[in-house]
């Protein structure tokens, strides 16, 4: 460890945003990094803990976060690029969207301000690909196993890295025209700018990873084609399937689920279709129903297409109003109110609001009816209940709805029923401890099997599922 | 006796010596009775068995009582030829008539072969009544045998009556005797030695011979015994034929092994053909002691003489710093190459009939004093005062200084000192030439390093085939180099032993160093690195019983380890007499463990040819490794072709290098050394220093020729350290010493490659060892290809996911963190599921046990957890190591359940003895006695339920430790006495304690400084921990602690931390079992600590025999602490390990998170209890029957482990018990302070002013320590005005006169003094001066022993003579006025003021970082005699500081009425010149910053090479 008493000495700093004003302008990412001498300085703050919660709790891929925080404070980018690179295969992903866990468990932050992780592991990996210290690793020898991959978001694109570095011929498939999943048409450009995905899908191409983009796998090829032509599937597609919101005028004409605003969007923004044809929030008054990430993006994107105005309305109740940098629930990830970069561009948030109806005008949406409600804790079980609040109702004149309120499961598509797939009781692909599913030679990893989770969760996952079924292939002569 | 965990090897023993002697060489009775009288009195040096009346031995050389024997044999039947032309035989028989007889046979018969004549027997009349029935059950039967051999007489006669003796030794052992059943103590013309299981007093009744006038002697030799057990064994009794000692032989497997090697080069004259009869000349099953007297007795019959013979086997220090003549440093240099020493602390009394004599080891460890009498007579002895001497007959009273000689010569009729006797010796022969001439040093050899050599290509793969990782790189070469010392870590070690580790591990990780407690010291390699060495010399030794030029024809090294130059110069060396040969050092991977074992042979053999064709230095390399070869272990190599040439009698004929790749950290080396090589080349660590230095991760101004000097002075200090844990000085002894114990190796591995090498579980053999070599070798290759280039993270020092298993896991953390906050009983039980349920994550081997099903008892029957919760125990942490805010909410949380927190070694404030308003109390229960006293008072001791003497810590047992100056705060320093700013040094021993007969005086002190408290002895699990704690309990302790190695909270060196001490399951078990044969087991209760984390941990350890537990690291986790390690940085992030006041103030901890810890784990005991069906605690204890090993759980390296010797349930003795039931029975009998405060009532209740008198012998002892408790007790430290009780003693004051004496008592004593006077003064004043009625100088005399004002706070002395050696050391307030003292003076000082009007030995002022000595300087050497390390010299300017000096001289001169004084201020100007100012640096700096009253924390932390504990 550089520097005994730095996190004494620094405080902790982030990177910062160019201005609101600015930045709702374009799509572009406006988030502006510390210099390489602030990113030392901050990962002089690394303890390098004898027990290092951030690898060992917090991040779901166990990034080596003490080791590279050292190089770095040293100067010595190269090599902790080296260390980064053994646990993360998409850490210009992580570093710029990933929550990150591991600075919630950081043990500065019981009483302090957590280490700068996720800056650190961006700036690593950025220098990276400034120096051409990131190249493909095509194998050396080539094992003549084939694996289909299906599906292209992060644990898709994780496992067919690994696989492929294996020596495994890999085919990634996807049924959009670029690769990329919820990464390239999920995540809104000035959170994740898309060349970023084609960088890292060029190496990809290099190192001998087939992809077969605008496939849909179970209709235009068959399971049984799949399976007669590879030794092992993976199945990488994602919990696709949105949570509804069952009221009486939900068919109403403008209420949207979020993915469906956010992806239309994307396309938009990457050139893939025209303005005219999406849905848009110009000039409109925006409730986005749901508190979490995705009905983050949807409020940035709204402001970006012009939106009038933007409510989000959350049905828990308004987390605690946390103002310190350390973390109250330690080394846990705390329910704690968070304002988002997109919250930072105006909305009007409000929690444990229940939505009961929507009314329109001919097909149009124009009104939404809620009531407030009370979260109550039952005696018996513990568990909150909800229970609404007498004489809270009120209305509200909205344009466009956007329900953000998360996703269920996969999509059961005619793949997994071709397949003949076994689900687990929350309806995803059930999973086996080498993520094996109930047929021989199909696997599953990342949110298929596990629901819908973070990025950095599927890349773990996908990197565990290369192992896995590289030691299966390994025992099948 | 040798199953389960005990084993007659562990035994320890040491004593009281002496001798008594006409130095005219006139026999008389008085001698004899003299003889037995010092026995008397030095009784209390000894101890008694479990039934309390069995000694551990006693007895007596003396001449042969030529007249007692011409009388008594006309009786028997036959005469005697004049005196000295027989010989005497004392045999020890079996008592059964048969089995006697054909006993005698044998002698008969050996006596016809050599051509002796046999006139005959006599049975030895014996009064066995007066013994114990343990010794009564065990007792030979006594005869004695007469020979003559004409016309053999003198020396000639002695030979033979020698060879006589060994070979009925060998005879017997061919026909299954043992020596318990046949024994011969003695077997000469010139003496006979009388000596059985007694203790003192049994001594003469037992034997009517010494009370008959005609039984004469000029000399006589006694011995009395305290043993660590108890299991009788007269021929253990001392002394042997030549010596008796009192010490402890730590090298002895080491010197043994080398005797036997050796033999095959023995040749002498004087025996000619005969000498194989001698054979073994060390014989095995005997004791240390044994052994000594077994190679003395060689080497003396082979013609050197006594005092030459005692200088090769206990040489004294001969480094640069000792100011000794050319003549005598050659004749222990020129010795060094042909035979190691006999290391460890050693008082030595020898006599061969005409001479006898005293040496003292390099240490000067063991208390040595002599009184030569104007009439002609010459008392040695352990103390003063053995024998009544009129005062007005002393001629000279001395001591035996560090390495010092002394010999009565009956024949001249002379006492011969030291310099008289070595500058004869040396001189015999011209030793200085024969060194020039002929020694080796390769010309460039040890020169600053040149330029490595780095194989980039392969080095990665390199590094991973042995085991090389980033943490490693990181934590331990980098440092190393930067720092030149081992770096340092804390928290302990909870990671998974070798044998449970799921990855490979390098083969030194399966071993641990052994270390010394109690039975004998720790030296400080820091502070006294001036006795310890590294030189050695190497090559071809020559016939041990010669002396010729060419025998010191070998190569010498500074230092065992050598660089890449070194060893091209060695291979390319052209010189006479050295021939070196590379041996490859691989197997190849293609024949796996088949291939390991074959190689390993031709390894061996391969070696002994090039020794037999005459190559005198062997390399074994591993350089050769490659795809198909990987390299052979290097310990296993090493260890392997030492033993090889061992059993060949061949090692002395080679020198050993091992040239390895795997050799990084301390324990590498020490383990190579330790067991066996000569010296090492750690080429690829210097390679990666390389690699280092080229990447730009040393510092810049670093070059690569000093980080691999720094590099390698690391090794060196680590080595030294290593050494002196176990008391070892020199690397010639340590080096095959094997002071290590295996933990999971196979008896067929050990045997075969590391034979005697304890290892108590069993574990992996040959196969997996091989495997786990392969792995690595495969690995790193398949990593080559696949071009996977970084190195592995480790994860043995700092926890990584998918790398060693550690014990407590973020998540255990987490859950018990948020258990003990919620008060979740829920979630303490996931905590413990994760510990408990180890089949996933297997880190300790209790892990591998599980209970036996038992009929289940309602958990309502089963006794309350507030019952339960009264045995648990925090553990010691210092007030230091730990914030304030974490110490005191530890004691309030403990006190609140009734339980016991422990204040740890940095004394308490005073302020928390008070209770606190609502009932609260801060106050430590447990108040623990530490090597460096801080703080420990007359106050601290009375105000606590139990005093603990810390003999050893887990963290780093055997070692000292220090607090950095930038810790000791304000706080700190008040509660240590000492000054903010200035660094505290806790010394590896404890002063007052180098011996087990020293703890039971230091148990004696304590319980007479506060008699209503307990006293406990804490002790760290290590092989032979039992058979200590087994004397622990004859030393009347009312408990001891054994402590697991791998527990531990504050700050260690890191290789300590890993690799001393051992699990606390097997030092449980081994005291258990020892304690209940020993039928001790009754009087003293066992508590376990160590890593102790939940119920189930409990219950194994109440199985195992525990009766209480202690909790440390997760007492700290309770308040915060997520094992950061940082404890030793200061920066504790969580306020718990710091005192920083910024990270104070995140302190968050609070008592009843802690009190939910200790609720929910008796919780969990009492479920646990339920389900075995024990209703009390009292019940489970040592029912170690009710577990068994898990078969279930399944682990690569586990199949071969076996605990049936853990898992043993010891035979219960008759009367014995598994548990503490009773208490320990003192003897008060010689006790003077209840006479004491009887007279001084109305001081103590009114503080009226009272003067006693009073007559005293060396039998009182630690006088004063009971007075000074009541006077604490109502006073507190602020005690009584000065002068309020004032004692006045005539005679010879017994061992710690004055201890812990408090303020307001004086203590004049007239006469003598023994060791440890003024111990842990606390404020009272000691005045000490000869009879009146002596003759003799007293500035040139000794008059009061070692170790004075050990520990003392504050208060006065005044001493009108000469003290011995270790004068003031860790004193720390006292101001003392003293005549000349011994070596050591001052040391560790950190208050305080010393004046010494006179000599001082060497070393002087060592580790002194406060306090003020003046020392008067007559002939301008001082400066040479002090260590100038931590202290600067001046002259005496300051008006004030003169007029302090004449002050306090003039006191001295008042109350002693020293004339030797008076003359010094009667020229006062003219003397005033001659003093010297001894000023630490740092204590200046600290009284200049008090002065200006800035003290600001500025210092950055420094990493600093041990630390606090």
């Amino acid at each position: 460890m550089g520097h005994v008493r730095g996190f004494l000495e620094y405080s902790r700093k982030n990177a910062s945003y160019k201005p609101v004003t600015e930045r709702i302008k374009n799509y572009k990412e406006f988030v502006e990094y510390l210099s390489d001498e602030n990113i030392q300085v901050q990962a002089s703050r690394c303890m390098d803990c004898g027990v290092p919660f951030c690898h060992s709790n917090g991040c779901p891929v166990y990034n080596l976060i003490p080791e590279w925080n050292d190089l770095v404070f040293k100067g010595k980018w190269k090599e902790a690029l080296e260390r980064l690179e053994m646990t993360n295969f998409l850490p210009e992903i992580t570093g710029r969207i990933c929550p990150a866990p591991c600075e919630s468990s950081c043990t500065l932050s019981i009483n302090d301000s957590p280490v700068s992780i996720k800056q650190i592991e961006l700036a690593i990996i950025e220098k990276g690909f400034q120096n051409g210290w990131v190249k493909p690793h095509p194998p050396e020898n080539e094992t003549g196993r084939k694996i289909a991959v299906i599906g292209s978001g992060p644990a898709g694109l994780t496992a067919a890295s690994s696989l492929r570095r294996l020596g495994h011929e890999v085919t990634l498939f996807d049924k959009s025209e670029q690769v990329g999943g919820l990464l390239r048409y999920g995540i809104p450009d000035f959170k994740l700018e898309k060349y970023i995905i084609d960088r890292r899908v060029n190496l990809m191409k290099e190192e001998g990873i087939k992809f077969e983009t605008d496939v849909n796998i179970g209709e235009d090829l068959s399971a049984r084609y799949l399976q007669k032509s590879f030794d092992v599937i993976l199945l990488t597609m994602g919990a696709e399937r949105p949570r509804d919101l069952r009221v009486p005028g939900r068919g109403f004409e403008g209420i949207h689920f979020a993915m469906e605003y956010l992806i239309q969007s994307n396309k938009y923004v990457s050139g893939e279709t025209e303005k005219e044809r999406i849905i848009s929030a110009g000039n409109k008054t925006v409730l986005v129903i749901g508190g979490g990430d995705t009905g983050s993006d949807c409020v940035g994107t709204a402001h970006r297409q012009g939106a009038k105005k933007v409510y989000q309305f959350e049905i828990m109740p308004k987390p605690l109003d946390w103002k310190h940098q350390s973390n109250p629930a330690w080394p846990a990830w705390p329910v704690i109110l968070r304002t988002s970069s997109s919250h930072q561009e105006g909305a009007e948030r409000d929690w444990s609001i229940l939505t009961k109806s929507f009314s329109g005008r001919g097909i149009s949406v124009e009104q939404v009816h809620c009531i407030r409600v009370e979260w109550q804790k039952d005696k018996k079980t513990g568990i909150p209940k909800m229970v609404e609040i007498p004489g809270s109702e009120f209305s509200l004149k909205v344009d466009l709805v956007l329900l953000a309120m998360g996703f269920v499961h996969v999509d059961h598509n005619k793949l997994l029923s071709d397949l003949k797939v076994e689900l687990d009781e929350k309806d995803n692909i059930k999973i086996n401890e080498k993520y094996a599913t109930s047929v021989p030679g199909v696997y599953a990893a990342g949110d298929s099997s596990i629901g819908a989770s973070l990025v950095v969760r599927a890349i773990f996952h996908g990197l565990q599922a290369a192992r896995s079924i590289h030691e299966y292939l390994k025992t099948r002569k | 006796m040798k199953d389960g965990l005990y084993s007659p090897l562990y035994e320890h023993d040491s004593c009281g010596v002496g001798f008594v002697v006409n130095v005219n060489g006139k026999p008389d009775h008085k001698i004899v009775q003299d003889g037995v009288t010092i026995l008397k009195n030095l009784a209390h040096r000894g101890a008694l068995g479990g039934d309390l009346k069995t000694g551990d031995g006693a007895g007596m050389i003396v001449q042969i009582p030529h007249d007692f024997f011409l009388k008594v044999l006309k009786e028997a039947g036959f005469t005697l030829p004049e005196k000295g032309n027989y010989g005497v035989g004392f045999l020890f028989l079996p008592q059964q008539k048969e089995k006697r007889n054909e006993a005698k046979n044998i002698i008969k018969e050996v006596i016809k072969e050599e051509g002796a004549k046999l006139l005959g027997f006599r049975v030895v009349p014996v009064e066995p009544d007066c013994l114990g029935e343990m010794a009564r059950e065990v007792m030979p039967f006594m005869e004695q045998v007469f020979i003559i051999c004409p016309p053999l007489v003198g020396a000639k006669l002695e030979r033979k009556l020698y060879l006589i003796r060994k070979a009925v030794e060998k005879a017997a052992s061919k026909k299954k005797y043992s020596i318990d059943d046949f024994y011969i103590p003695s077997f000469s013309s010139r003496t006979i030695v009388y000596k059985g299981m007694f203790v003192a007093p049994q001594f003469e009744s037992f034997f009517p011979d010494l009370a008959d006038k005609d039984f004469k002697s000029a000399i006589a030799l006694i011995h009395q015994r305290y043993s660590t057990n108890t299991f009788p064994s007269w021929p253990l009794a001392q002394p042997f034929r030549y010596l008796a000692h009192n010490g402890e032989i730590n090298t002895l497997r080491g010197n043994a092994n080398k005797m036997n090697a050796r033999e095959s080069t023995f040749s002498s004259d004087l025996f000619g053909k005969d000498i194989k009869k001698l054979f073994p000349v060390i014989v095995p099953g005997g004791s240390d002691s044994a052994m000594l007297d077994n190679g003395f007795e060689l080497l003396v019959s082979a013609g050197r003489t006594l005092e030459h013979s005692m200088m090769m086997m206990i040489p004294e220090a001969f480094g640069t710093k000792y100011h000794i003549s050319a003549d005598k440093r050659a004749f222990y240099e020129y010795h060094a190459a042909i035979m190691e020493p006999w290391d460890g602390p050693a008082a030595v009394a020898f006599t061969n009939g005409t001479k006898v004599g005293a040496i003292l080891d390099r240490n000067g460890l063991r208390p040595a004093r002599y009184v030569i009498t104007r009439k002609g007579k010459v008392v040695m002895a352990s103390e003063v005062g053995v024998l009544d001497i009129p005062p007005e007959d002393v001629l000279e009273k001395g001591r035996l200084a560090p390495g010092k000689m002394i010999l009565v010569d009956t024949l001249l009729k002379r006492v011969r000192k030291d310099n008289e006797i070595k500058a004869a010796v040396s001189r015999q022969k011209p030793y200085r030439r024969w060194l020039e001439k002929n020694r080796i040093e390769l010309k460039g050899l040890f020169q600053a390093p040149g330029p490595v050599e780095v194989k980039t290509g392969s080095l990665l793969t390199r590094q991973k085939i042995f085991g090389f990782t980033l943490e490693e790189l990181n934590m331990i070469i980098t440092p190393m180099a930067e720092n030149a010392q081992e770096p340092v870590s804390s928290m302990g070690d909870d990671e998974a032993p070798a044998v449970l580790s799921d990855r490979p591990q390098g083969l030194t990780r399966y071993f641990k160093q052994l270390f010394a407690q109690v039975t004998n010291p720790p030296i400080d390699p820091y502070r006294e690195n001036l006795v310890m060495s590294l030189m050695s010399f190497i090559g071809r030794e020559r016939n041990l019983l010669d002396e010729t030029p060419r025998h010191c024809h070998q190569l010498k090294l500074p230092h065992p380890v050598l660089t890449n130059e070194d060893m091209i110069k060695l291979k390319n060396a052209d010189i006479e007499g050295l021939k070196t040969v590379v041996i490859p050092m691989v197997f190849d991977v293609n024949k796996k463990e088949k291939g390991l074992e074959q190689a390993l042979e031709r390894l061996c053999v391969s070696a002994e040819e090039k020794v037999d064709e005459g190559c005198s230095i062997v390399i074994i390399s591993d350089k050769g490794i490659d795809r198909d070869r990987a390299p052979i272990p290097s310990l296993l190599a090493s260890a392997a072709v030492h033993h090889h040439l061992v059993r060949r009698s061949k090692r002395h004929l080679t020198g050993l290098i091992v040239e390895t790749g795997e050799a990084k950290n301390v324990m590498d080396f020490a383990t190579l050394i330790g067991f066996g090589a000569s010296a090492v080349n750690p080429y690829l660590s210097f390679e990666t220093l390389a690699q280092l230095k080229e990447k730009n991760d040393l510092s810049d101004d670093l070059t690569l020729e000093s980080a691999i000097e720094n590099y390698i002075t690391a090794i060196k200090k680590g080595l030294l350290k290593i050494m002196s844990k176990m008391g070892v000085s020199t690397i010639r002894s340590y080096r095959g010493a094997q002071i290590f114990e295996a933990i999971g190796l196979s008896s067929d591995l050990i045997n075969k490659y590391f034979p005697n090498t304890p290892s108590r579980i069993e574990g992996v053999g040959l196969g997996i060892i091989a495997k786990e070599t392969l792995l690595r070798h495969k690995n790193a290759f398949n990593d080559e290809a696949s071009g996977n280039d970084i190195l592995d993270s480790g994860g043995h020092y700092h926890y990584r996911r998918f790398s060693e298993k550690h014990l407590l896991t973020s998540d255990a953390i987490v859950f018990i963190q948020k258990a003990i906050k919620e008060n979740d009983y829920g979630l303490y039980k996931q905590f413990a599921a994760l510990i408990n349920e180890q089949s996933k994550n297997l880190c300790t081997l209790r892990g591998l046990f599980k209970f036996k099903s038992a009929k289940e008892v309602p958990l309502e029957e089963v006794e309350s957890v507030e019952s339960i919760i009264k045995r648990f125990v925090s553990s010691a942490m210092s007030f230091g190591s730990i914030s304030k805010e974490a110490h005191e909410t530890i004691a309030i949380a403990m006190n609140r359940l009734g339980a016991a927190s422990n204040s740890g070694e940095g004394g308490e404030d005073e302020e928390r003895y008070k209770p606190l308003p609502g009932g609260d109390s801060m106050m430590s229960a447990v108040k623990q006695v530490a090597s460096g006293r801080f703080g420990v008072n007359s106050s601290y001791l009375i105000n606590s339920r139990e005093l603990q003497i810390k003999m050893a810590q887990g963290a780093k047992p055997g070692e000292g430790g220090q607090l950095p100056g930038h810790k000791v705060n304000e706080v700190i320093a008040k509660v240590r006495y000492s000054t903010p700013g200035v660094m505290l040094i806790s010394p590896p021993p404890h002063h007052d304690i180098y011996s087990i007969e020293d703890l039971a005086q230091l148990i004696f002190d304590l319980k007479n400084a506060n008699p209503s408290a307990r006293v406990s002895v804490k002790l760290v699990s290590e092989v032979g921990v039992g058979t200590v704690a087994a004397g622990v309990a004859k030393g009347k302790a009312d408990m001891v602690l054994v402590s697991g190695g791998d527990g531990g909270t504050g700050a260690s060196p890191i290789s300590s931390i890993k690799y001393a001490g051992i699990p606390w399951e097997i030092g449980l078990a081994e005291t258990q079992q020892t304690l209940v044969r020993n039928k001790l087991r009754d009087r003293i209760r066992v508590q376990v600590d160590g890593q102790l984390r939940t119920g189930r941990d409990v219950v194994i350890g109440a199985l195992l025999g525990a009766e209480e537990f202690g909790f440390g690291t997760i007492s700290l986790v309770t308040m915060g602490c997520v094992m950061m390690r940082k404890c030793h940085l200061n920066t504790c992030p969580v306020g718990v390990a710091t005192q920083d006041e910024k990270l104070r103030k995140r302190f968050a901890g609070k008592p009843e998170y802690l009190i939910n810890y200790m609720r929910f784990v008796a919780a969990e005991v009492r479920e646990l209890m339920a389900q075995l069906g024990f209703r009390t605690m009292d019940e489970m204890v040592g029912q170690v029957d009710r577990l068994q090993v898990n078969e279930a759980i399944k682990h690569w390296k586990t199949n071969g482990l076996d605990f049936s010797k853990v898992l043993l349930k010891p035979e219960l003795p008759k009367g014995g018990s598994l548990r503490c039931i009773k208490k320990q029975e003192h003897d008060f009998s010689y006790f003077l302070d209840d006479q004491l405060i009887k007279k001084a009532k109305e001081s103590l209740e009114k503080k009226k002013p009272v003067r006693i008198n009073m007559s005293i012998r060396n039998r009182n002892r630690t006088v004063g320590a009971t007075l000074s408790s009541e006077v604490s007790k109502k006073y507190g430290s602020k005690g009584l005005p000065n002068e309020t009780i004032h004692c006045k003693f005539t005679g010879v004051a017994g061992q710690s006169f004055g201890a812990f004496l408090a303020r307001g008592i004086t203590f004049e004593l007239e006469g003598d003094a023994n060791d440890y006077l003024g111990k842990g003064l606390s404020g009272g004043r000691i005045i000490l001066y000869p009879s009146k009625k002596a003759l003799f100088r007293p500035q040139d005399n000794i008059v009061t022993g070692n170790v004075n004002l050990f520990g003392a706070t504050g208060g006065e002395v005044f001493i009108h003579g000469m003290a011995g050696e270790r004068f003031a050391v860790r004193n720390s307030g006292a101001v003392a006025v003293v005549e000349g003292v011994g070596d050591h003076g001052c040391e560790y000082m950190t208050g305080g003021r010393v004046v010494v009007l006179g000599r001082t030995g060497v070393n002087f002022a060592a580790g002194m970082s406060g306090g003020i000595a003046y020392v008067l300087d007559e002939n301008q050497l001082f400066d040479t005699r002090c260590n100038l390390d931590m202290v600067d010299l001046e002259p005496l300017e300051d008006d004030k500081e003169i007029k302090f000096l004449y002050k306090i001289i003039k006191k001295h001169v008042d109350l002693t009425g020293s004339q030797y004084a008076a003359r010094i201020l009667h020229d006062w100007e003219g003397m005033l010149p001659r003093f010297v100012k001894v000023m630490p640096g740092d204590y200046r700096k600290a009284l200049e910053r008090i002065r200006k009253e800035a003290s600001r924390e500025t210092e950055v932390v420094a990493m600093t090479e041990e630390v606090y504990g």
